[in-house]
């Protein structure tokens, strides 16, 4: 798979050559700033086109669902359901949405898909992540760590099959970021879903992470940057 | 669509709602921003239409200003009535009498205290009685305007006296009735002092002072008895008549030919043969018909020459069922029917007035069966048909029906004059020719003009409130140019402030609308979030918009009550203009909304997952 950019004459050219997921897997990717773990990312999202690939597929329950002809085919609303169906996402400093409550937030995907975990269910995961008592409230009135917390619970509530994170502690300590991880990753082993964490910090993920995707960047001349994404051996 | 689909519609409805409430000062801001532009307004519309429809509802609801009247008296006939009373912009015609004969002396029963009262005619739909709280008067009932009634001090419910005066030959005569009053006019129905009844009232008051009785109300007089009219005169003499003799019968008398009449040509009119020994002479009025004046002429003019003078009706004929008789008149002298050679007629000579009880007699020809002795006959050449009994007296020494001259003269009148037969009185009558005027009312203001125009080209001389109700259009042109300039000015302002605001709004929430485009709300559900933003706010500031206008009109409408009747408004709206702005309101944010939710499909997913 191949996705080029261009910003101010410069042009970036990721290649992709293998990159597949098995449920219930902690994948990590891990890179430097600019070495297009982000566009990677974007891509798995369903939110970025690959400029060109020999195949792009995900399995729903037993369908095989190819995305690459949806994307050829422009199949928008297809891939917004794919997305709202299967996916749930933990942006940098969390993604909630200021005039929702902590409580509204965390259904927003479920009213989104229509279906997801029972509210005893929920209740019970906002216990373990710690954020039961802020449910009330407006994410305004959260700090960083407590936000990521209500991200990851809200990424999982509505049962997709892969939770994208990016960056999910970057607005948190070293300390709290820690554990955030550590539990994000007890939770989806526990529910068996899928998840691809992207960070430029090694460390955070090293012990956890049941695969490890890297970059290895060359610059090419001066204009062109290319960057090829590799499976990094344990 | 999916249940899916349904769920996350209301999801947009809600983020949308929940965003507006988050932001609820921003929100309180642009809706009191677009209410302080509609508010306005409204106001302005509300003063515009108040005014107007105040000024027009004082020429709408005041029928004067509906009103058109005869400046000069013309008769006018019934038939004019019938017709002009089609047109379909016509609220109320009714014919009314001479204004001389419309004085009446009114006082209360049982009290010594007279006015002199103009009396008015009125009829079903008279909207100077019903728009003046007054309800139309029935049979011996009248309405009174409160100038009269306050003259004479009256109310509701009680009797009149009614006093009508005539001079009659001299002396002075005069016939009362009795006229409950059902209504009081407000004082807008006009500040004389009238008195309104049916119009067969007036009607027989006018005729009462002219000198006729009026049986149904017992007042005595003279009965309206149509006068006589001839086709010719036949003159039958024993000898001819020299040239100057012939020459003078021309002179004075009313005709003005006069020619030898062959003895052939007498029996055809007469239908029976003249005696030998006998001349006759034909005269006649070649351009005018021949009056019993004439009849008297020529036979002074004949005095001494032994003249038998017969004046005639010709080719008559009366019908009864299908039959058809030919009828001939003639009233003679016994001593004059046997010189002519015919038996004694059971009604005599010619009588200037005579009685029915004369004249409704008839003589039935050898060649007719023998008829009930009372048929009921009509004359054929009247327009309709007149029906009156006549008592079947014998056999007629002629061969057509014979009946008294008198009979045929004044049915002959009948071809001019519209005659009547009265079974009460059993006579004859001149039905009424005309009417000296007329009460008018245009359905709405806007007809006076058509109407106005149309009476004009019929010559008639009038006149109407068309300037003051002219003066109103144009004012109402004025206002709503003043009015609509105003209000685009505002609206536009109103439609800038809210696509910048909206557009803004977008811009500011361009990560928020990635995130839920990322959580999976597609393009075109994303689009419906800053519409329906903006409906919630157009709603917010009509509402805002139609409070404010409320309060301020109640404020403005108090401040000038002083100088409005009851029930107008300086400053109103109709709950449709309500409506109207509504939903105008709510289609110029829809609109208004196009261009941020056109910019929310420009936001891509993939910049939720940028940090700035």
């Amino acid at each position: 798979m191949l996705k080029q950019r261009e910003q101010g004459g410069i042009s970036f050219e990721l290649e992709v050559p293998n990159f597949s997921l098995q449920r219930g897997q902690f994948v990590a990717i891990v890179g430097a700033s600019g070495c297009g773990k982000s566009t990677l990312l974007d891509i798995l999202a369903l939110v970025l086109r690959p400029d060109q690939c020999q195949e792009f597929y995900i399995y729903v329950a037993d369908n095989k669902v190819n995305l690459k002809r949806l994307w050829n085919q422009k199949e928008e609303s297809r891939l917004a359901e794919i997305r709202r169906n299967l996916f749930g996402y933990v942006l940098q400093t969390g993604g909630l949405l200021p005039f929702l409550t902590v409580k509204k937030n965390i259904y927003l995907p479920i009213r989104i898909k229509g279906s997801g975990y029972s509210d005893e269910k929920i209740v019970q995961l906002a216990q373990r992540m710690g954020v039961a008592e802020l449910l009330s409230k407006k994410p305004q009135f959260l700090s960083g760590g407590q936000r990521q917390r209500v991200a990851i619970l809200r990424a999982m509530t509505h049962q997709p099959e892969i939770i994208l994170a990016d960056e999910p502690t970057a607005a948190v300590d070293k300390e709290n970021a820690h554990i955030i991880v550590q539990n994000f990753h007890k939770l989806a082993k526990e529910i068996g879903t899928t998840i691809v964490m992207v960070t430029h910090n090694h460390d955070l993920v090293a012990e956890l992470a049941d695969t490890t995707f890297t970059f290895k960047v060359t610059r090419e001349s001066k204009t062109l940057t290319r960057s090829v994404c590799f499976e990094a051996t344990a | 669509m999916t249940s899916q689909q349904q769920k996350s519609r209301g999801t947009v409805l809600n983020l949308a709602l929940f965003d507006l409430f988050h932001e609820w000062i921003l929100t309180l801001c642009l809706v009191l921003a677009i209410a302080a532009v509609i508010a306005p307004i409204l106001l302005l519309l509300g003063l515009k239409y108040g005014t107007i429809a105040t000024l027009r509802d004082r020429l709408v609801q005041d029928p004067v200003y509906r009103e058109i009247r005869p400046t000069q008296t013309y008769e006018y006939k019934k038939q004019w009535f019938t017709d002009f009373a089609e047109r379909n912009d016509i609220a109320f015609l009714t014919p009314t009498i001479l204004p001389a004969a419309s004085i009446i002396t009114v006082k209360i029963l049982n009290s010594q205290k007279t006015e002199i009262f103009d009396l008015i005619p009125t009829g079903m739909g008279d909207p100077l009685i019903l728009e003046n709280g007054g309800q139309i008067p029935k049979g011996n009932q009248c309405v009174m305007t409160k100038m009269a009634a306050e003259e004479i001090g009256v109310a509701v419910g009680d009797n009149l006296s009614v006093r009508v005066t005539r001079n009659r030959g001299g002396r002075q005569e005069f016939a009362t009735a009795e006229l409950e009053i059902v209504s009081i006019l407000n004082p807008r129905a006009g500040i004389l002092e009238r008195i309104y009844t049916p119009l067969n009232f007036v009607v027989d008051v006018e005729n009462y002072k002219e000198g006729m009785a009026i049986p149904t109300r017992n007042w005595t007089g003279g009965s309206p008895r149509p006068y006589l009219s001839f086709d010719g005169i036949i003159a039958v003499l024993p000898q001819k008549l020299d040239l100057i003799a012939k020459g003078n019968l021309r002179i004075n008398t009313g005709v003005n030919e006069v020619e030898l009449l062959a003895n052939q040509a007498f029996a055809q009119i007469t239908g029976f043969n003249l005696p030998t020994h006998l001349v006759s002479y034909h005269l006649h009025n070649a351009n005018n018909i021949v009056q019993a004046s004439s009849y008297r002429a020529v036979k002074r003019k004949l005095r001494g020459k032994k003249a038998i003078i017969i004046p005639y009706v010709k080719a008559s004929t009366f019908r009864q069922s299908k039959k058809e008789i030919s009828v001939f008149g003639l009233s003679l002298s016994p001593k004059h029917l046997q010189t002519l050679g015919l038996s004694e007629l059971p009604w005599g000579a010619l009588k200037n007035k005579p009685s029915y009880q004369k004249i409704g007699q008839l003589l039935l020809p050898n060649n007719i069966e023998k008829l009930e002795t009372v048929i009921e006959t009509s004359f054929a050449g009247i327009k309709g048909t007149l029906t009156f009994p006549l008592r079947i007296q014998g056999k007629s020494p002629s061969q057509y029906a014979l009946v008294p001259i008198e009979l045929l003269a004044t049915l002959r009148t009948g071809l001019q004059r519209e005659i009547i037969f009265d079974d009460n009185q059993q006579t004859f009558l001149l039905a009424r020719g005309g009417y000296g005027g007329f009460r008018l009312y245009a359905k709405t203001i806007d007809d006076v003009q058509p109407i106005y125009t149309a009476l004009k080209q019929q010559n008639l001389e009038i006149s109407a409130k068309v300037d003051a109700i002219e003066r109103i259009r144009i004012l109402d042109r004025g206002l709503t140019r003043i009015f609509w300039l105003v209000a685009i000015v505002g609206i536009i302002g109103g439609i800038a402030a809210l696509i910048a605001s909206l557009y803004a709004a977008v811009e500011r929430k361009k990560r928020d609308l990635s995130i839920m485009r990322l959580l999976g709300l597609s393009r075109y559900q994303v689009f419906r979030f800053p519409i329906y933003q903006a409906l919630a706010m157009a709603i917010l500031s009509i509402g805002a918009a139609i409070s404010a206008y409320f309060t301020l009109s109640l404020v403005i409408n108090l401040v000038f009550s002083n100088d409005l009747e009851m029930g107008q408004k300086i400053c109103y709206l109709p709950a449709s203009h309500l409506v109207i702005a509504t939903l105008l309101t709510v289609s110029v944010a829809f609109i208004s909304a196009l261009l941020a939710a056109w910019k929310t499909t420009q936001i891509d997913p993939a910049e939720a997952l940028r940090e700035e």
